[in-house]
């Protein structure tokens, strides 16, 4: 599994939703399923399947799919 | 009781801050006879090292200042890191023991002194229950347990800004009991009255006969009878409670 494969399953496991819904456009509280509990779990989803620790500001920032990308990238993360 | 409620520290992690202070060594106790593995945060190093002689691999000293942002950090990272590495069980309890009490009247409280409190009493645990509770919501469970006090609760003359700093680590328990819950955290805290420890020990014996008669209970309490009640906060026994403020003062009247 590549990282971005990684990704959407690990969005895919933190908020309930199959996979081919984990788009770059998918977005913080646009949908039921992503709520402030739910961001909550995908944080802690990203940080275990990743091996990071983020930070707060990060954890803020990260209001979609795509940013999301942006912000693992700092944490030496790469997507293809 | 059954072998499960007794089992579950087990194969679990506690960091416990302030852990070389006198509550903080008994919580510390406490929890490794129960058969969890302790992070053992505090500055005294050296008093962490002779914790760890006495309890051996059950207890992983951690030196850091509860007060400096990105020490907590690493601090965090550094527990993390010792639990991918299989040294120690997965984070299951974090107790917010470290903490700090200024006995000062109003009008010779400097702003600094309140900012030490605020920053000891309450920033500090804020802190890190913000950490904790995304390496426990990994795996959708976890207890935190706050040291609060009955002066947050009951008040007292000349200790507006420890009271103050404790009420809002209060405040924090309560709300993040409700914020929580889905992940599975339960929050609660244990509000000790007038407990025999290096903090108190400064009491003359008059001031000290002050308290203890408007303690039903006639004594100080022990830093082992706090720990208990942190031990039955963490465990599973206390696994329907969450919100709750636990008195340990004896019945403390003002």
């Amino acid at each position: 599994m590549d990282t971005q494969q990684q990704l959407q399953q690990a969005f895919s496991d933190a908020l309930g939703l199959p996979p081919e819904k984990v788009t770059d456009g998918l977005t913080y509280n646009t949908i039921p399923e992503w709520d402030s509990t739910a961001h909550m779990v995908l944080i802690a989803e990203l940080e275990n399947v990743f091996d990071v620790m983020l930070d707060t500001d990060d954890i803020i920032d990260m209001s979609s799919v795509a940013q999301a990308k942006l912000i693992l990238q700092k944490y030496d993360v790469s997507f293809a | 009781m059954s072998a499960s409620l007794n089992t579950v520290l087990q194969s679990a992690s506690v960091l416990i801050t302030g852990a070389s202070g006198g509550i903080g060594q008994a919580i510390v106790a406490a929890c490794i006879e129960r058969g969890a593995t302790v992070f053992a945060g505090g500055r005294n190093e050296e008093a962490l090292g002779a914790m760890q002689e006495t309890f051996g691999k059950a207890l992983r000293p951690l030196v850091y200042d509860v007060t400096d942002e990105h020490a907590v950090k690493d601090t965090f990272r550094q527990l993390q890191r010792q639990v991918s590495d299989g040294l120690a069980p997965p984070l299951f309890g974090l107790v917010n023991n470290a903490g700090v009490m200024l006995e000062s009247p109003l009008s010779v409280t400097s702003m600094d002194k309140l900012k030490q409190q605020l920053n000891i009493n309450f920033l500090a645990p804020y802190q890190h229950m913000q950490l904790a509770s995304r390496l426990m919501s990994r795996l959708r469970r976890g207890s935190i347990v706050n040291i609060v006090s009955q002066v947050s609760e009951q008040g007292s003359k000349g200790m507006s800004a420890y009271a103050a700093s404790k009420a809002a680590l209060t405040g924090a328990t309560k709300s993040l009991a409700k914020e929580l819950a889905p992940v599975g955290i339960r929050v609660n805290a244990v509000a000790p009255g007038f407990i025999d420890t290096p903090l108190t020990e400064h009491y003359e014996n008059e001031a000290r006969q002050k308290v203890l008669q408007r303690t039903v209970l006639q004594r100080a309490g022990t830093a082992r009878e706090v720990a208990d009640a942190v031990l039955y906060l963490l465990s599973e026994q206390a696994g329907y409670t969450t919100g709750h403020v636990l008195p340990v003062d004896g019945h403390f009247c003002p």
